[in-house]
């Protein structure tokens, strides 16, 4: 039946299969671009967890004899480990054909980091090992992280590990979505010759033979579809990598660069995703016509039909008879334009929501961070295990040309008790710490008990500070940020900020009595002033917990209370000014001179204010341009099925238009009713994403704390339009191309056409 | 021999005062080889009672038999073998399928099967037809005349048991009516194809050997040549 009917089929109506070759070239491309992008998103994962943790599977730890070592290295599945001492000094690898004896053979604690063959073998065969090397299942440790990666979960991983998952579900998604919404292309096309497979099946040909030759056909329509879509998406996946490394490439600490990769199970796994989806989207209309009956079938003569009557009153009461009649054509074609009505709808709302959100998100990461810390910092670096007290660097970093101000700071925690007395009038008239959360603030006699941070200045900084606040230089004490916002408003961006102290009863002169979180121990620290000033740092303060106390010292008081108050977070970082109206260049350069200055004593990761600034602009640019591929993509299937649609005018609506022409419509009549309809189509999309978009973004705006005013200033007015003109001019182009050949009908002929009755 | 017989075959559409009997117990018997034309006004139930016999439609109730075969045992596949096979359908509108040749689509029954024609039979049905000069054409570069006999050559592909004509000439000129039944008449006289013929055209109705006259889905007479039987 293939080779009698649909080859000849395919190759005489090339264009009624175009909707249905674009929406497989895009499923295609979608899916590949997702499975691709999934691929190296796992890939990713999986170097960085091994750079980062080591990419051994299970490990054992324990006492183990040089005997106990060669069994587990003799253990069928084990490909490869490594034996470490504890402290994780003296490794030494023992790989199947090279195994070293180790020391003097004593007995020490020792950790084996296994390799297996299989990941599958890891969680059957470890504590197999385990027992082999007499080790108990509490010496045995897994690589939950990795062993994830491969979807291999251990019952006693608390982690939820969702990425692969996550990856899963999301390509299923998709893959649903796709089915929803490209089945419709091959509705339109195997419905517009329900009345030639009724001729069939009045021959005598099978429903089965009716399925297989549709399935057949839309085999043939999509396979290089599938084959341009699927490279288009390995192609574009490689290019989505290859921007996000020109995007973040070695500017975001901590990242390591991205390297392309392709399995030949990802291609596998690709062509079984496209084709199922397909499969499943022309199965579906394929196997809902071979059910026809004949006599059903054959009475199709492809006409659109109203189910039930239906008044298009608006169009009408707009448009006149035109507007009603285009209305009606419409309601009658809704389940050929579905495809057309869901995608370009969903594609202007996902564009529209889309553009709407990184307007907000700019605004407010503008605002809260870039505006916020303009004069605050220009370069950053964070050292690893850094000791403020011992990091004598700093001198040598304030001595490097372009160089205005270091601050070298650490951080620590404490807690502090205040007093009922203690607090201020403003604080008293929200309610004092009645909204405290009992997580941040404990009821203790006499008091409460809040979070005290410190913030560890070097003592030059200090004594600036101390300066710029207007007190005596002095490194024997803290100066205190005494302030509290109003913890009744919720709006974060236009925060209300009270004293928190009562300064006039607990001024200069005090102490502060800062105690080791979680133990009795505690340090007696000379206040030297509470201040709503606080030095020129990129920190928030009690931006989680409202009624933290906030505590700036010296790093030469630090060191003498830290025996009582407890360690710091260990890290030290230095805040650097370069000056004003400095350049990116000059940044760069000076980045690079502390870097190497650095480089060889410490661990460090820098980062700068004019490069992050340009690098969240390129991020923002860079999900816009993915997040808006695909609304294009999405559209695209719209304007696809909308072209098939029209071009498909001459068969599917010469009887409607002849008995319009009948009846003395003019070409001009139903030119207006083309406008009408393709008016109608393009603008749906508008009509149902801008109330959804106003709405959605009143709320977005009102949880965000932006002003209406300041957002509609940038509200991205220009691309939403040109989005929305494209659409409109697709499609009225489509209805051009059908009008163009409706035109040409001949009344005489249709009035004659057989099948007109 | 008896090739066709339809027992207390009832059909009704819809339910309750919206029921209409399309047909009410009708009880026919014919012969292997005999032309029969079936009679009817419009809204008769004559094309109902070729749709059954065809297997494209299901009586509500009662049974037909044809070559032997009970058509209510049939499930669709059955169905539309039996079709392809055993009956032969020609439609007022020809129903070609028009992206295939003119041989392609007679040969579409046998294809459908994974069989080639017999070369001799094919030659002679499109010759008696008049369209072996037409073969390579498609359906709308040929007339309706032509269209027809196509459909005709394709509804006898197969040398079915049984030829359904439903208002074949309904659509054609006098000249296309005189030809295309002198056509089924050579069929029927040269291959001893038995055929069966609904019109509403009484002159059409006059080239079978019996005429049967269907009213509101009964058989009110069963005319055989010279001789007319009276059932009501």
């Amino acid at each position: 039946m293939w080779k009698e009917y649909s080859k000849s089929y395919i190759q005489n109506n090339r264009l009624s299969g175009l909707s249905v070759r674009i929406a497989a070239f895009i499923s295609a491309l979608l899916l590949s671009l997702l499975c691709g992008v999934f691929y190296n998103l796992w890939k990713y994962e999986v170097e960085r967890i091994v750079l980062e943790e080591g990419g051994w599977q299970s490990r054992i730890a324990g006492s183990f004899s040089p005997e106990e070592i060669e069994a587990v290295r003799n253990f069928a599945s084990v490909k490869d480990m490594v034996v470490r001492d504890g402290t994780g000094e003296g490794a030494a690898s023992y790989g199947k054909q090279s195994y070293v004896e180790q020391g003097d053979g004593q007995e020490s604690e020792t950790v084996i980091d296994l390799y297996f063959d299989r990941y599958g073998a890891v969680l059957k065969d470890t504590p197999r090992i385990a027992e082999l090397a007499g080790a108990s299942p509490e010496q045995t440790a897994y690589h939950y992280g990795l062993l994830a990666m491969y979807l291999i979960r251990h019952p006693s991983d608390p982690a939820p590990r969702l990425l692969f998952p996550l990856f899963l579900l999301i390509t299923g998604i998709a893959s649903f979505s796709l089915i929803v919404i490209i089945h419709n292309s091959f509705v339109l096309s195997m419905n517009a010759r329900i009345h030639q497979f009724g001729i069939f099946s009045s021959i005598g040909a099978t429903p089965r033979q009716i399925r297989t030759c549709l399935l057949q056909e839309a085999a043939v329509l999509c396979a290089f579809p599938v084959v341009a879509g699927n490279l288009s998406g390995i192609a574009g996946s490689m290019g989505i990598l290859e921007l996000t490394n020109r995007i973040l490439g070695g500017e975001v600490p901590g990242r390591h660069k991205a390297v392309f990769g392709y399995h030949p199970l990802v291609l596998g796994v690709t062509l079984f995703v496209t084709v199922l989806t397909i499969w499943i989207s022309a199965w579906l209309p394929a196997g809902k016509l071979s059910r026809l009956t004949p006599l059903e079938a054959i009475k199709n003569t492809g006409e659109l039909q109203l189910k039930r009557r239906k008044n298009s009153r608006i169009l009408g009461l707009f448009f006149g008879m035109e507007g009603e009649l285009a209305g009606n054509a419409l309601k009658a074609q809704r389940k050929a334009l579905r495809t057309a009505s869901l995608s370009l709808v969903f594609s202007f709302m996902a564009f529209t929501m889309m553009e709407c959100f990184v307007t907000t998100s700019d605004i407010s990461t503008r605002e809260t961070y870039f505006e916020r810390y303009q004069d605050v910092w220009d370069i950053m670096v964070t050292v690893r295990d850094g000791d403020g007290a011992a990091f004598e660097e700093i001198n040598e970093i304030r001595a490097l040309p372009g160089v205005e101000s270091v601050v070298a700071y650490q951080k620590a925690m404490a807690k502090r008790v205040i007093r009922e007395e203690e607090i201020s009038e403003e604080m008293k008239s929200f309610g004092g710490f009645s909204h405290a959360s009992e997580s941040v603030v404990t009821k203790v006699d006499g008091g409460w008990m809040v979070n005290a941070p410190l913030v560890i200045l070097d003592d030059s900084s200090f004594l600036d500070y101390c300066e710029q606040i207007g007190i005596p230089p002095c490194l024997d004490g803290a100066v205190v940020r005494n302030l509290i916002r109003d913890v009744t408003d919720p709006d974060f961006r236009h925060v209300q900020n009270v004293p928190y102290l009562n300064t006039g009863s607990t001024g200069e002169g005090t102490v502060s009595i800062l105690m080791r979180p979680g133990s009795e121990e505690m340090a007696e620290v000379p206040v030297l002033c509470y201040t709503a000033e606080v030095p020129l740092l990129r920190e928030e303060y009690a931006t989680l917990d409202y009624y933290q106390l906030v505590h700036f010292l010296p790093v030469s008081l630090w060191e003498k209370i830290r025996g009582q108050i407890g360690e710091g977070e260990g890290e030290l970082y230095l805040r650097i000014l370069g000056g004003e109206n400095v350049t990116l260049e000059q940044l760069n350069g000076l980045q690079e001179r502390i870097d190497s200055l650095l480089a060889g004593k410490y661990v460090t990761e820098s980062e700068n204010r004019i490069q992050e600034y340009e690098l969240n602009g390129r991020q923002i640019q860079g999900m816009k341009l993915i997040f808006g591929g695909f609304c294009v993509l999405l559209a695209l299937i719209g304007i696809g099925n909308v072209f098939s649609n029209t071009l498909g005018f001459v068969r599917q609506r010469k009887r409607e238009f002849a008995r319009y022409m009948s009846l003395g419509l003019t070409p001009e009549n139903m030119g207006k009713m083309f406008r009408i309809e393709a008016m109608v189509l393009a603008g749906r999309p508008v009509l149902v994403t801008l109330p959804l978009a106003v709405v959605v973004m009143g709320l977005m705006l009102k949880m965000s704390y932006i002003a209406v005013g300041e957002f509609l200033a940038q509200a991205p007015f220009v691309p939403i339009a040109v989005f929305m003109a494209a659409i409109l001019g697709f499609v009225a182009l489509a209805y051009y191309l059908g009008w163009r050949n409706v035109r040409k009908i001949s009344l005489a002929e249709v009035l004659r056409d057989d099948t007109m009755l | 021999m008896e090739i066709l017989k339809c027992e207390a075959l009832r059909k009704t559409y819809g339910s309750g005062d919206n029921q209409v009997k399309a047909l009410d117990g009708i009880d026919l018997s014919v012969s292997k080889g005999e032309f029969v034309a079936i009679m009817g006004a419009s809204g008769s139930g004559k094309s109902t009672l070729l749709h059954i016999l065809g297997t494209v439609d299901k009586p509500t109730s009662g049974k037909v038999t044809i070559d032997g075969t009970d058509l209510a045992r049939l499930n669709r596949t059955e169905a539309a073998i039996f079709r392809r096979r055993k009956v032969g359908l020609v439609y007022q509108f020809y129903n070609l399928v028009p992206t295939l040749t003119v041989r392609k689509n007679i040969c579409m029954p046998l294809a459908l099967d994974r069989k080639k024609p017999n070369t001799e039979y094919f030659e002679k049905i499109v010759s008696s037809l008049g369209i072996s000069d037409r073969l390579d054409a498609l359906p709308n570069q040929l007339s309706g005349g032509q269209q027809q006999r196509v459909a005709i050559a394709r509804s006898l592909i197969y040398r079915p048991a049984l030829l359904l004509a439903d208002e074949p000439t309904g659509n054609l000129d006098q000249k296309n009516t005189r030809e295309i039944m002198d056509m089924l008449k050579l069929s029927h006289r040269n291959l001893e194809q038995t055929i069966l013929l609904i019109t509403h055209d009484e002159k059409v109705a006059l080239e079978a050997e019996r005429i049967i006259t269907i009213e509101d889905g009964h058989i009110i007479s069963d005319e055989h040549r010279g001789e007319v039987k009276s059932l009501s």
